[in-house]
């Protein structure tokens, strides 16, 4: 109607008359019955039960640890209740001093036994290590115990669980030591500023140099390259670029040429460019810097990578977690005990020590986990969630010392090329572990230190005092702590783990002499991996686009390229579609909930587990053992 | 719709002009076009739809089970629950002339006069002999302590929703002999102590953490012990029978019961008898009921 203008007869033209006019505008009304798939629908149980589990935000994680522990380390104590539980060496040999020797002047020597490290302690009937010793004198003293234990604490003494989730990206100082200086670090680098390398132009060597021996350029096919080294896996692609920062401060782009330097393994962690002939004042053998990776260099705001260190928080707190012994499950290595004989234990009692135990354990949690208000560090919809484990050591017998400061030395926190140590003998970890290099410590989102807790008890003193028992405060639903090393690239919308998170504790010295293995600010320990994941969602393989002029079906946490004009994201799969990639998910959906489940193999690494391939005069010259490649014959 | 009765131009629906005759009455159909829709009909639709297909098939309901602990005491720092449960018997005395508990003869004639330390914590009374129970011969291992768990005291309409069992295999032992010959033995005797470590079946009670479905708080808790032996169940009292005034004429709701409480929000249950908490320091005893 909005087109339609009516003019009075007499105007339409000069001699024209006034005519009656008659317009039908009829009253519509439209009304019309709802279609008939709007008014009926087949009830479809199948639909229904997929229906109700693509809605659902909840999940109920469950898993199951095996723990591989070998138990590594011995040494000395006069603390009775260690001295009188521990898996003893020597023990002939020490009886025999022990004769005409006065009391406590004879340090029982052995392994601490697998209670210690277990994840459900089990020594809860031991006297005077954790059952009271009522006092016989008037009045009577302080029953004579180490801790009175408490049985709803068996699975909460050593270590807490959790769960937590990528919460955001943060920067992190990192040092990796190649072996070459043991105290300095060879290479020092922020995450964000990527992947460090060391520079390689000629062949020259420690040893050529010295003799005054002329290096030869580097070549490959005939072409001059430079070379770059780096301690992780680099991620590249052929026909990809980097971005390179020297030490110097020179950045520049330059395309990949080829990767590794000729030898079995290196492909990963060595790449090589074109060398046309830059000045020597660039690129000097021996350099160090870091890199980005570029997918194409013409777009090098969508295409450059991200690299950063993942914050986790947790969401459940230690008495959520539901830890149980898994039915029958043991794992292959067995358990390791033996009978301590009487006469060769410091207080003549007999029993069964044990080193290692095979039991397997199942972890699940009080407290439902409504993922609904979660955004993951790239803030997408969560589609993984972590089990969180951390020591906690309640017994006293790790951390203990403390730091030039005087602050407290808890647990301590690396990546995986922070695990070797840096000599032959693999008595040495890397100086990054040292009590007083503060990056490397346990720290919450304000990077201070978690707190440690102190008690003491009747037994035994330090220089006149009381012992002081350490142990790490539990965490609490809300606390962050770190994760792994990621790359993350905004054109590919696919994060890549470079370097896993670890964790590292020692024993308390003034309780456990390690001998000449226990310096005190930087002993010897055990390493674990905090974090593990737990997919509960899948992202799809492929990548979707969208135009800014077709905004329907862009998810919120879609990329915006402003080189492309254009949305870009990962679909999410629905829960139970696979698309054959391992892609998607498929857990149990009951109750109205999602059971995700996974097996974990929970490792306690002595030192020396992870090694450097150079200090053993071997032909790699990286961190990370040399994987054998298949060739063309395979 | 207007109905006019003017002889007038008149100006209607914004610029429309119509010049109308004079005479009769004119009507004229005035457009107040009327498209009107309910806002939001699809989504209605679909709720509508969502709300009866939840009354046909239903909601998905949670009936995933939890464990629950018994509930700390002694300032948070305990959490085993006790258990002791006794056996009738006739003291008799032995060579020595100790006495000791023996099979009864006759229990239902016995029991209107025996006192209550007749009651004791031994498998001897029930048919048991001390070789049985040290060698574990399977009509011992095979016997076990049910606690059942019901929704109410009253026999009629109460159901019972779920069953503890307590193996003989736990508990607390005692010195006895199985031989002059030889040395004395530790034999099992019905007094347990449970918690997260140690002797922990039976000690958790597994129920529904979400009330949704069944809303209940409280349970009333009913011993009886499977004699495998004779295959027979023996059930059990709070009290001793010698302690109730009509020793087989007496309400059922007092005597065979114990109340659990759960703590949905702690995950933890208590048991109390009449106002006392029980299983912490002191045992929650069973009798075994002889009937007349």
């Amino acid at each position: 109607m909005d087109d339609i203008r009516i003019v009075l007869g007499s105007l339409r033209y000069k001699t024209a008359t006034d005519t009656n006019l008659s317009i039908p505008t009829p009253l519509v009304q439209n009304t019309k019955n709802l279609e008939e798939f709007d008014r009926s629908i087949d009830v479809n149980l199948v639909q229904i039960f997929d229906d109700e589990r693509q809605k659902s935000t909840t999940f109920r994680p469950v898993c199951k640890f095996q723990v591989l522990f070998n138990n590594s380390y011995t040494g000395a104590t006069n603390y009775e209740p260690l001295e009188n539980n521990l898996y003893y060496i020597n023990e002939t040999a020490l009886t025999l001093k022990q004769c005409g020797a006065s009391l406590n002047s004879v340090q029982w020597e052995g392994f601490p036994q697998y209670d210690e490290f277990d994840f459900i302690r089990s020594d809860y009937n031991v006297s005077g290590y954790t059952v009271p010793i009522p006092s016989t004198a008037t009045p009577p003293l302080q029953p004579m115990v180490h801790v009175d234990f408490v049985a709803r604490s068996a699975s909460t003494y050593n270590w807490n669980h959790f769960v937590s989730y990528p919460y955001k990206n943060i920067d992190k100082v990192m040092n990796y030591y190649d072996g070459t200086n043991p105290l300095t670090p060879s290479l020092v680098w922020n995450a964000v500023d990527g992947i460090p390398f060391f520079v390689k132009i000629d062949d020259s060597t420690g040893a050529s140099i010295a003799n005054g021996i002329t290096p030869n350029p580097l070549l490959e096919g005939g072409n001059p390259i430079i070379r770059f080294k780096c301690p992780v896996k680099h991620g590249l692609l052929e026909s990809e670029f980097v971005k390179i920062k020297l030490s110097s401060g020179y950045v520049n782009t330059f395309q990949v040429f080829s990767f590794g330097d000729g030898l079995p393994g290196t492909d990963e962690y060595i790449f090589n460019i074109f060398n046309i002939g830059y000045s020597a004042s660039i690129f000097i053998d021996g350099d160090t810097g870091t890199f980005k990776r570029i997918i194409n260099y013409e777009n090098p705001n969508d295409t450059t990578s991200k690299y950063y260190v993942i914050q986790h928080k947790i969401i459940t707190d230690v008495n959520d977690a539901v830890l149980v012994n898994a039915g029958f499950e043991k794992n292959i290595f067995g358990t390791k005990k033996k009978f301590e004989s009487p006469v060769y234990t410091p207080n003549n009692v007999k029993r069964v020590s044990i080193k290692e135990n095979a039991q397997s354990y199942t972890l699940s949690f009080n407290k439902d986990i409504d993922v609904s208000e979660l955004r993951d560090n790239q803030k997408r919809p969560i589609s993984e969630l972590y089990i969180t484990t951390i020591w906690k050591g309640y017994f006293g017998l790790t951390f203990g010392s403390v730091d030039n400061n005087g602050n407290d030395v808890g647990l301590k926190q690396g990546f995986d090329f922070n695990l070797s140590p840096v000599d032959n003998l693999f008595n040495t970890p890397q100086p990054w572990w040292e009590g007083n290099n503060v990056e490397s410590n346990f720290v919450d989102s304000n990077n201070n230190p978690y707190p440690i807790g102190y008690y003491n008890t009747p037994y035994g003193t330090v220089n006149g005092a009381p012992i002081d028992f350490t142990y790490l405060k539990s965490l609490k639903s809300g606390d962050t702590i770190n994760g792994n090393f990621c790359e993350w690239n905004d054109y590919e919308q696919k994060e890549r783990v470079i370097s896993e998170m670890y964790h590292k504790f020692t024993f308390n010295s003034d309780l456990f002499d390690m001998s000449l293995m226990d310096d005190n600010n930087n002993q010897l320990g055990y390493y674990y991996k905090p974090n593990r994941r737990m997919k509960i969602r899948g992202f799809s393989d492929y990548i979707e686009t969208g135009s800014i002029n077709s905004m329907a079906g862009v998810p919120d946490y879609s990329y915006f390229s402003t080189t492309y004009n254009s949305f870009i994201w990962r679909d999410l799969y629905t829960y139970g579609f696979n698309d054959g990639l391992g892609n998607g998910v498929d857990y149990p959906f009951l109750n109205g909930k999602h059971y995700p489940y996974e097996n974990f193999i929970f490792r306690i690494i002595p030192e020396g587990t992870n090694y450097i391939e150079s200090n053993l005069n071997n032909y790699a010259t990286l961190y990370g053992a040399a994987q054998p490649t298949k060739d063309n014959c395979e | 719709m207007g109905r006019l009765n003017q002889q007038k131009t008149i100006v209607n629906n914004n610029s429309y002009k119509f010049t109308l005759p004079k005479g009769d009455d004119k009507y004229i159909n005035i457009p107040i076009e009327i498209k009107w829709d309910f806002l939001g009909q699809g989504d209605a639709v679909e709720e509508y739809q969502q709300n009866v297909v939840e009354d046909i098939v239903g909601f998905p309901g949670d009936f995933e089970v939890l464990r629950f602990a018994h509930a700390p005491y002694s300032s948070d720092t305990k959490t085993d629950i006790k258990y002791n449960f006794h056996f009738f018997s006739d003291l008799q005395p032995d060579s020595n002339g100790n006495l000791v508990p023996t099979v009864p003869v006759n229990p239902s004639t016995l029991v209107t006069t025996a006192p209550s330390n007749y009651w004791v914590t031994s498998y001897v009374p029930e048919g048991f002999t001390e070789t049985e129970i040290y060698y574990y011969v399977k009509s011992f291992t095979k016997s076990f302590f049910k606690l059942d768990f019901y929704d109410s005291k009253d026999t009629i309409t109460q159901t019972n929703y779920f069953t503890v069992i307590l193996p003989v295999q736990q508990g607390f032992t005692v010195s006895a002999s199985t031989s002059p010959y030889k040395p004395s033995v530790q034999i099992k005797i019905p007094s347990f102590k449970l918690d997260y470590v140690g002797d922990k079946e039976g000690f958790f009670l597994y129920w529904l953490r979400n009330k949704k479905f069944l809303n209940i708080s409280k349970f009333y808790m009913t011993a009886k012990f499977f004699d495998a032996r004779l295959g027979v169940f023996v059930k059990m009292t709070n009290t001793p029978q010698s302690n109730i005034t009509s020793k087989f004429m007496f309400d059922p709701e007092i005597y065979f019961y114990y109340e659990v409480r759960l703590n949905y929000n702690e995950k933890t249950y208590e048991v109390w008898d009449n106002s006392v908490r029980r299983g912490t320091s002191v045992p929650i005893k069973w009798y075994e009921y002889i009937n007349p």
